[in-house]
């Protein structure tokens, strides 16, 4: 009753953000796109966050750079071979790296958190094409799933969110290998997506992360939690069985009330603060809540760093 | 076990269903999938593993209640073996306390229970012991055992009684009730040690040699010195109202005593004299012009001020003041010899008859009925209608006992009863005596001296319906007896005049007749007088018997023990009341006169006593060993099925209490 009211009364491009009714979209382009477009509306009603495809300048072409975006009139005119430039244009590339573990396929409600970072990250890398940005992506779990190399070309975007729908959580985390797979192929100043719901050590994530911030990568760590891992709810002693490792512990509702609670936010806190230790930007996100938050904070960060 | 034991047993089979039960239900465990339990911490009491448990125990508990119920209807038994292991190094002390009515004299057996605490303290670790009571009979008060707590909590249950004790008897009795092994026995007799109550023969008082192990007699005195007693020895009531008393004195030398002496009447104080009292003699003492009310009367007599043995100076009698019981008499002769014996004879019974003479050839039948029985003269002088009424009186309930006089020669057959009469002869043929007596007949249990009897019986012919009680050397019957419908008929076959027989003039005819009108009036036979510890047999109160009340009012037969005679055991001074069908009488119990002597027996009896027992050891005798003698040993068996029936209600609490928990706790759900 509350939900339908709420639905009601918000507007529509806030409904599209809701993960509720992207579940609903069984095309993952297509969410993309509704967020995205929903989202960037949005953004035009705030003076601050300026987003549009408005002329800003020519520049020389250079090597690399599309040939889709070569001003033909203006060779035409002066011989010359300029590139249109955009408002928001970059050029820079996004790397998305979403955790397929298996504590990922954990969702109390409609939602799970891989479903919500894979929404995230086709949204991210919809947002990034839309800036002519090259999109690449990592799945890993304790192994790199899938992997596509960052690039601007026609067809990567799709490319993209096809490797991200076929995304299944499967086994545990380890975030050891695909940090080094990562650094052995991508060379490229660039930015970092790194979607999970970061089930490690602290200490060993900063370890494995620093390099990257070492080798100029601007990292953002989206930090996927579901709304009952956040603030459980029980009211009997309850044997929860580990989804990764499949060992079951009974526990009592007192302890979820208050000493897990305060591990997890220790825990979020730690987390939190290796990404401040290696200038990366922590997110952290309610898979219950819309995904406004999550490109908000990709767009501020994009902002900073470009 | 049950003969159904083994059916039973198949009920084990449904301790199935609990198990497929529990079965189907372990089968649902629910787990609540969570991202990562690297958070999580275990309950403190492994809740899942605590539930797991409780429901094994639950799945538990109710096979055991199947099994429980089936052992509980199975009724199995456990066999275990005797208390005490009883080895040749043991010594088992027998403690004979002497309860008989001398010991509540001067607080003799208070001190007697400490005497055997005093020994049952002092046992060795390894002893055993055993307790008995003796007076007039003997009882095992604990049995053998090394727990001195047992041995002491027995003691406190013990009371002085009002019985007698014999030590010959006790002995005796020891030997047959203390348990054979092959300890060293030491038996422990712990009396007064009256004179009275030494055995007629010496030798009775020797125990036998058990398993051929030693036997020491230990002699505890409890009285060293005669003490002087008064009793109320006897109490002789008369009509019409008198009352005798005689007070005797034991050990009181030529001391004399002034006491008090009082008579009360069915509870109601009625003279009292000062009396003074002879010593070591008895002294009678007369209450005159006593009331008695009709019926049996209780007589109390009370000396006072008490002595050492209060409980002899009084004593209860029952005075029977019933009206003389009228009986008709019938004869063809009233002035023959044989109406004055048979008179005299009625009327000096105890219970006392008057004796209604009737003519035969005046009488009227129709008065019968007003009689519980009568007394024919001479069978042969009845004719044929009064034998028809007799006949039918008879067969109403009546009672008939006749006599074969002079009128009988001549008859062929015996009116009423139609025996057939052989030919009496009147050659003599020698002495004929009396040989066989039907002691168990009512009539006839108190009475002897038959066979010093001269008669010439009538040779009647017995049928089978006819009960000889008394016969002669030929087997000529000279009294039988018929039931006729509800009634009963004797006949004697001689006559009652001293002419064919010498019968009345034999101390015996008074008795016999006394006897026989008892019977015939279905009075009962009960003694109305009783020594303490005695049994009064209710056979003798008609054949049936009644309720019985204690002098403390108590009942002491059960309903469906009034259904049938019984001995009850005369455990208390005072008057027991028995309702029998011929209504209430009173039985008066007073304690043995004997106990009342306080003098005791002498040290060197004593001594030679215990010599002669200790001389009766021969070790070895029988040569039983241990072992052989545990394996002979029976086994206890004992019935263990009230314990499962209470494991079963145990289990039933539990399991509700369990499963109850159980339902409540569900596995959790988010």
């Amino acid at each position: 009753m509350s939900t339908a009211q709420t639905d009601k009364n918000s507007s529509p491009q806030s409904r599209l953000l809701d993960p509720r009714v992207l579940a609903s979209l069984s095309n993952l382009e297509l969410v993309a796109k509704a967020v995205v477009e929903g989202f960037v509306i949005g953004l035009h009603r705030s003076p601050k966050f300026g987003f549009s495809q408005e002329f800003v300048e020519y520049r020389q072409y250079t090597d690399g750079d599309d040939p889709r975006y070569i001003d033909w009139n203006v060779y035409a005119r002066t011989d010359r071979t300029v590139i249109k430039r955009f408002l928001g244009e970059t050029n820079s590339h996004l790397m998305l790296l979403l955790d397929t573990s298996a504590s990922m396929g954990y969702g109390s409600g409609d939602t799970t958190k891989l479903q919500y970072g894979k929404y995230l990250g086709a949204c991210l890398a919809y947002l990034a094409s839309r800036q002519h940005d090259a999109v690449g992506v990592m799945l890993f779990d304790d192994e790199v799933v899938d992997y596509r190399p960052p690039t601007s070309k026609p067809g990567s975007l799709q490319g993209v969110i096809h490797t991200l729908d076929k995304a299944d959580a499967s086994l545990g985390t380890d975030i050891n290998k695909p940090m080094t797979r990562f650094r052995e192929h991508v060379k490229k100043r660039g930015l970092v997506a790194v979607i999970s719901d970061f089930y490690c050590d602290a200490e060993e994530l900063l370890e494995h992360i620093r390099p990257l911030a070492m080798t100029g990568q601007d990292v953002i760590m989206f930090h996927l939690l579901d709304k009952d891992e956040l603030d459980p709810q029980i009211k009997q002693s309850t044997l929860y069985e580990d989804m990764e490792t499949g060992d079951a512990i009974e526990v009592e509702p007192a302890f979820m009330q208050k000493t897990y609670r305060e591990k997890i936010q220790k825990h979020i806190a730690a987390i939190e603060e290796a990404a401040n230790g290696i200038r990366a930007d922590h997110v952290l996100l309610d898979t219950s809540e819309p995904l406004d938050k999550g490109l908000h904070n990709y767009l501020t960060f994009r902002e900073k760093r470009g | 076990m049950a003969l159904l034991g083994p059916l039973f047993l198949l009920g084990l089979l449904g301790i199935g269903m609990p198990i497929w039960l529990h079965r189907l239900e372990t089968q649902v465990t629910e787990r609540e999938p969570f991202a990562t339990t690297m958070f999580l911490e275990p309950a403190k009491k492994r809740i899942h593993v605590q539930k797991k448990l409780k429901y094994l125990l639950l799945m538990a508990l109710r096979i055991l209640f199947f099994v429980f119920l089936v052992l509980a209807f199975t009724r199995p038994v456990l066999f275990s073996p005797p208390q005490a292991l009883i080895t040749e190094d043991t010594t088992h002390h027998v403690l004979v306390l002497d309860t008989s009515f001398s010991m509540q004299a001067d607080g003799r057996f208070d001190q007697a229970l400490e005497s055997a605490r005093d020994i049952i303290n002092d046992m060795a670790e390894d002893d055993v012991a055993s307790v008995y009571s003796a007076a007039s009979g003997v009882t095992t008060v604990a049995p053998v055992t090394s727990d001195r707590e047992t041995l002491n909590q027995s003691l406190n249950s013990m009371t002085a009684s009002y019985g007698k004790l014999d030590l010959g008897n006790m002995i005796t009795s020891l030997n047959t009730m203390v348990e054979a092994s092959n300890a060293n026995f030491i038996l422990h007799v712990i009396s007064d040690f009256q004179q009275s109550g030494q055995a007629v023969r010496f030798a009775d008082m020797i125990p036998d040699v058990i398993n051929g192990r030693p036997v020491t007699l230990e002699i505890e005195r409890i009285a060293t010195e005669n003490t002087p007693n008064w009793a109320v020895d006897t109490v002789l009531v008369s009509r019409p109202g008198s009352v005798e008393v005689g007070i005797r004195g034991y050990n009181t030398g030529e001391d004399s005593s002034s006491r008090s002496l009082s008579l009360a009447i069915n509870g109601i104080m009625q003279q009292e004299q000062s009396v003074l009292l002879e010593g070591d003699s008895i002294t009678f003492f007369t209450f005159n012009d006593v009331v008695f009310e009709e019926g049996d009367n209780k007589v109390d007599i009370q000396l006072t001020p008490a002595d050492a043995l209060g409980g002899d100076d009084g004593r209860f009698t029952v005075f029977d003041n019933s009206p003389p019981a009228p009986v008709l008499l019938l004869t063809d002769d009233p002035d023959s010899l044989g109406i004055t014996y048979i008179t005299a004879a009625l009327e000096t019974a105890p219970r006392g008859y008057e004796v209604i003479l009737q003519a035969i050839e005046d009488f009227d039948t129709r008065v019968l009925q007003r009689y519980p029985w009568i007394v024919i003269e001479d069978i042969g002088a009845i004719n044929a209608s009064l034998a028809s009424a007799i006949n039918d009186y008879v067969s109403g309930g009546g009672a008939v006992l006749a006599a074969s006089g002079e009128s009988s020669l001549g008859l062929s057959s015996v009116p009423v009863l139609n025996l057939d009469v052989g030919n009496i002869s009147v050659r003599r043929e020698g002495r004929n005596p009396i040989t066989m007596i039907d002691s168990s007949h009512p009539a006839l249990t108190e009475t002897s001296g038959w066979g010093s009897v001269n008669l010439q019986a009538l040779p009647v012919t017995a049928s089978d319906a006819d009960r000889t009680l008394i016969a002669q050397a030929n087997e000529q019957a000279v009294l039988l007896e018929r039931t006729i419908g509800r009634g009963r008929f004797m006949l004697l076959t001689t006559a009652l005049d001293n002419t064919l027989s010498d019968l009345p003039v034999k101390p015996v005819f008074v008795t016999f007749m006394a006897e026989a009108a008892r019977y015939l009036s279905n009075e009962n036979l009960l003694i109305r007088e009783q020594v303490a510890e005695s049994f009064l047999q209710l056979t003798t109160a008609g054949g049936a018997s009644g309720q019985v009340f204690d002098p403390n009012g108590d009942s002491l037969l059960s309903l469906s023990d009034t259904t049938q005679a019984q001995d009850i055991a005369l455990n208390l001074t005072g008057y027991y009341q028995v309702f029998t069908p011929g209504g209430e009488v009173l039985v008066a119990v007073n304690p043995d006169r004997r106990e009342s002597d306080l003098t005791i027996m002498d040290a060197q009896v004593l001594q030679n006593w215990q010599n002669v027992v200790a001389g009766t050891a021969t070790p070895g005798e029988q040569g039983l060993n241990t072992e052989a003698l545990i394996q002979t040993e029976e086994l206890e068996e004992r019935e263990i099925w009230r314990i499962f029936l209470i494991l079963l209600a145990i289990i039933v609490i539990a399991e509700s209490i369990l499963g109850n928990q159980h339902l409540r706790v569900k596995t959790g759900t988010l």
